[in-house]
């Protein structure tokens, strides 16, 4: 008798999948595997190389439940994607469930304030169909290619976020023995995601970083944000760190933006670089010390989203100024931003007069090695301190060209990035980075109470929250077939 | 990209990919679809940068260099619209760009015998026997124009497309109206653009030299160029193949006809009203950023009316003329006819194109009785003046 092999599963499972929804929405030649081994932006040889079984393209809802339904029958981790992702596990023999080709842009409601997409609309398609509505919606800082829902489910930096943490409103999630829910008010036949939490405990709040480990999300709403009368972006600029946290605190009491990010020096005269300036402005900036800029330039750098009615905007932005002066800074008129650093306000300009993000050359410049945390104001502080002292000391290979922070509901907690981008091939300073920035994350937790993005695993009290996450899995997935690699931290499969 | 790059060149250009498909699509806010191969399978594998992580596969042995994989590699139009727009690799200099890495594919396709069925065994068979791809042109220049002086050199590029010979004679005899004096260069077979592109790299760079020693002479002319895979190779390859090269003054026959009705040189006669649309070869656009020289020789034209395709420009679609691969079956004429169906949307009555590969590509797609509706922008000025 002939011995069953898992290959054999595998192949009979994509056999049964080209059947059910189709041979063209399903491969699993070579060519597209190998392509699908690393499914994480940039190529590096130092992350493991993790072949698929096979990719899939689901084009309706239904081919999603159907490539639950034969994945859990073979038993099949399935991983649902979405374009420009990062730090999404994947394991040998997943299913790639791509769902790119899903990209409608199903309603844009300018009445709430909503907009419902399926998964593979991307921040270019949302963008370019709000032009004109009065209406915009928070866009990352990857590409303009990069997936929407992937940012929505994060929790990184979005532009007009202060107010609140997540952009995500309702859900429409798949499990795999194929039911279908809505999560907030949608779950309510004909009615649209204004409400996320209605009735009953919030489960679209199990989605943010669960990157496909308890359901493949088919359809979400998002945020919109009203284009007011006037828009304008005000700029102060500090000569620490510490006196922009209370800058940015005192105008966000006073609910005077819409959003506010500090850039620290490296970061606002290198951020918008086009390729040029990549090769002659960043190396100049490089060579100094990220502790001591020149004469006059601000090492923090305030931009607030202003908008309302012209009168409001220009009294808020009378404040800005007389803040500013409060906490030992001053307003920076774009006239002056212009002529400095002419390709800063290009950036901001587009950020913020287009509400777009299309220019990834940020994101070119090497490979992102760092870390985010989220911390009370004064804590954030000093976690600045500490790791602007670090990579300082990690010289100007880290490519400390990527730290900022900015508030989050209300200023009650603070995002803080500091990465660098080493070269691409650079593997001995990213090993560096990265030892150092677990060093910087361990004591940002224990003395400075900063919170990791991304779970460690290591206290009880994540060790409790993880077991309750494994016995949620379990109830949802009790085949484990929802990306494997990444519920492996906490779903015991039993032997 | 000189020619002894190799797998691992490509390795800092796959790095800096962000996996975003970014270079598949155009600009923002239209974002309308322009690499092929994407359009007709949208994933990662048929974007610029699954071309890149596959060349990086290879050099991990995770897959054999195989028919398939030849296939798949010859399957990229290569319309130039992935490196035109990824902003991200682009950013650095000195990474290879996604469409070096897919000729270095070629490359190695070929070195290892795998040639995809069709046009590109084709050519494999010609090259493999003759060495070269092509054959030497003489355009029958009127002696009133022909002057072995003269400052201007006609480059002759190597008539292998059907349309070639219409559009060399509507050359010449534009040259003629024009009446300054011209000289012609026949290019020793192929000038390497087409060698170049599908990975027959052995045999360049002898031909390339050959050309080139032959094209020193006349270095301080001005050379004109009807074929923009031609006049794209040479002016921006050259200088990476041949040691001693210098550059050379160019100028596309759309450039010169342009200053010609600028000069007062060509007149309109007396012709009816026509609509046409205007199609940017990928290598006079993207490639070499000639844009506005075939327009303002359409607004030359008396009774003309130019109706924009809504991918135009640095956002043209390619007419699928260079996808010699099998991987995506009828790659090639869908694309063409996808084109086709923008241009029949404009309600034109004309597609005008400035690449014989182009006119040769639309009219494969177009019923006999239909074929006479794609021209050569020479063809049209040639009937108008």
């Amino acid at each position: 008798m002939a011995i069953k092999t898992i290959t054999d599963e595998k192949e009979a499972a994509c056999q049964e999948l080209k059947k059910a929804i189709g041979a063209r929405k399903v491969r699993n030649d070579e060519v597209t595997l190998v392509t699908h081994g690393r499914i994480n932006h940039g190529f590096d040889p130092s992350m493991p190389y993790q072949k698929p079984s096979m990719v899939v393209f689901p084009e309706t809802r239904e081919d999603v439940v159907e490539t639950l339904r034969i994945a859990n029958k073979y038993k099949i981790s399935v991983n649902p994607i979405g374009t420009a992702q990062m730090g999404i596990p994947s394991a040998e023999g997943d299913i790639i469930l791509d769902q790119r080709r899903r990209d409608k842009i199903i309603e844009i409601n300018t009445d709430s304030g909503y907009a419902i997409l399926e998964p593979g609309v991307t921040h270019d398609q949302l963008t370019s169909i709000l032009r004109g509505t009065k209406y915009k919606c928070e866009v990352g800082t990857m590409t303009g290619s990069a997936t929407v829902l992937a940012g929505g489910l994060g929790r990184g930096s979005k532009s007009f976020s202060n107010r609140h943490l997540s952009s995500i409103l309702d859900l429409e999630v798949v499990l795999p023995d194929g039911t279908i829910f809505n999560t907030g008010s949608t779950m309510y036949p004909g009615v649209g995601p204004h409400m996320r939490y209605v009735g009953y405990p919030d489960l679209a709040g199990l989605y943010p970083g669960a990157m496909g480990m308890l359901g493949v999300i088919t359809k979400f709403a998002v945020k919109l944000h009203p284009v007011n009368e006037v828009s304008k972006v005000h700029i102060a600029g500090f000569s620490n760190f510490a006196d922009a946290v209370d800058y940015v605190k005192d105008i966000v009491d006073h609910n005077i933006p819409e959003h506010s990010i500090i850039w620290n020096w490296h970061m606002y005269q290198t951020w918008p670089l086009d390729s040029e300036g990549i090769e002659t402005v960043m190396p100049e900036i490089l060579k100094m010390d990220i502790l001591k800029p020149p004469e006059g330039t601000p090492y923090s750098m305030v931009t607030s989203f202003l908008s309302g009615y012209e009168e409001q905007v220009e009294f808020y932005e009378n404040l800005c100024a007389k803040i500013a002066l409060k906490y030992n800074g001053r307003a920076y008129p774009q006239e002056e931003v212009e002529e400095r650093w002419p390709q800063t306000m290009a950036g901001l300009k587009q950020q913020y007069e287009d509400y777009s993000y299309r220019e990834g050359t940020h994101w070119a410049r090497g490979r992102w090695s760092g870390f985010v945390v989220f911390a009370e104001p004064k804590d954030i502080k000093e976690v600045e301190k500490i790791t602007a002292k670090e990579f300082s000391e990690l010289g100007p290979k880290a490519r400390p060209i990527n730290n900022y922070a900015h508030p989050f509901d209300y200023g009650r907690s603070f995002l803080f990035r500091y990465a660098g981008f080493p070269e691409t091939d650079d593997t001995e300073t990213r090993m560096k980075i990265a030892k150092k920035t677990k060093e910087i994350c361990a004591e940002a937790l224990q003395r400075y109470r900063a919170v990791p993005i991304r779970g460690v695993g290591e206290s009880d009290g994540e060790k409790i929250y993880l077991d309750v996450l494994g016995r949620i899995k379990k109830a949802l997935d009790p085949n484990n077939i929802l990306n494997r690699a990444a519920g492996a931290g906490f779903f015991k499969e039993e032997k | 990209m000189k020619l002894a790059a190799t797998l691992e060149d490509v390795q800092p250009a796959s790095s800096t990919c962000l996996r975003c498909s970014w270079c598949s699509y155009g600009t923002w806010p239209e974002n309308l679809p322009l690499c092929p191969i994407y359009w007709q399978e949208p994933s990662f594998t048929f974007s610029g940068g699954g071309y890149l992580f596959l060349a990086m596969a290879l050099l991990e042995n995770r897959i054999e260099f195989d028919q398939s994989v030849a296939d798949y590699v010859f399957s990229c139009a290569g319309c130039l619209a992935c490196d035109t727009k990824c902003a991200v690799i682009r950013s650095h200099k000195s990474h290879l760009h996604i469409m070096d890495a897919i000729r270095l594919l070629r490359s190695e396709a070929v070195k290892k015998g795998f040639v995809p069925e069709g046009n590109a065994r084709k050519i494999y068979e010609e090259v493999k026997k003759t060495g070269d791809y092509g054959q030497t042109v003489k355009l029958q220049l009127p002696e009133k124009i022909s002057s072995d002086k003269a400052d201007t050199v006609v480059f002759a590029e190597c008539s292998h497309t059907p349309a070639q010979k219409g559009i060399s004679e509507a050359t010449v005899r534009l040259l003629e109206k024009i009446g300054s004096p011209v000289s012609q260069f026949a290019e020793k077979g192929c000038c390497g653009s087409t060698l170049y592109d599908f990975g027959f790299w052995e045999q360049l760079e002898p031909l390339a030299k050959a050309n080139w020693e032959k094209m020193k002479a006349l270095k301080d002319k001005n050379f004109v160029f009807v074929n923009p895979h031609c006049q794209e190779f040479i002016i921006k390859r050259y200088p990476e193949i041949i040691p001693d090269y210098s550059p050379i003054d160019n100028q596309h026959i759309s450039q010169v006809l342009a200053d010609a009705f600028k000069q007062g040189k060509l007149k309109n006669k007396k012709s009816g009203k026509v609509k046409v649309s205007y199609h940017d070869p990928c290598y006079l656009g993207r490639g070499l950023k000639i844009y506005d020289a075939p327009r303002d020789v359409l607004a030359s034209l008396d009774g003309i009316e130019l109706v924009e395709m809504g991918r135009n420009r640095e956002n043209s679609f390619c007419c699928g003329a260079r996808t010699l691969g099998n991987y995506v079956p009828g790659l090639a004429e869908d694309t063409a006819k996808e084109r086709m169906n923008e241009f029949e949307a404009t309600g034109a009555d004309l597609l005008i194109t400035a690449c014989p590969y182009c006119k040769d590509s639309f009219q494969k797609v177009l019923p006999a009785k239909d074929k006479e509706r794609v021209k050569d922008l020479t063809e049209l000025v040639d009937e108008r003046t």
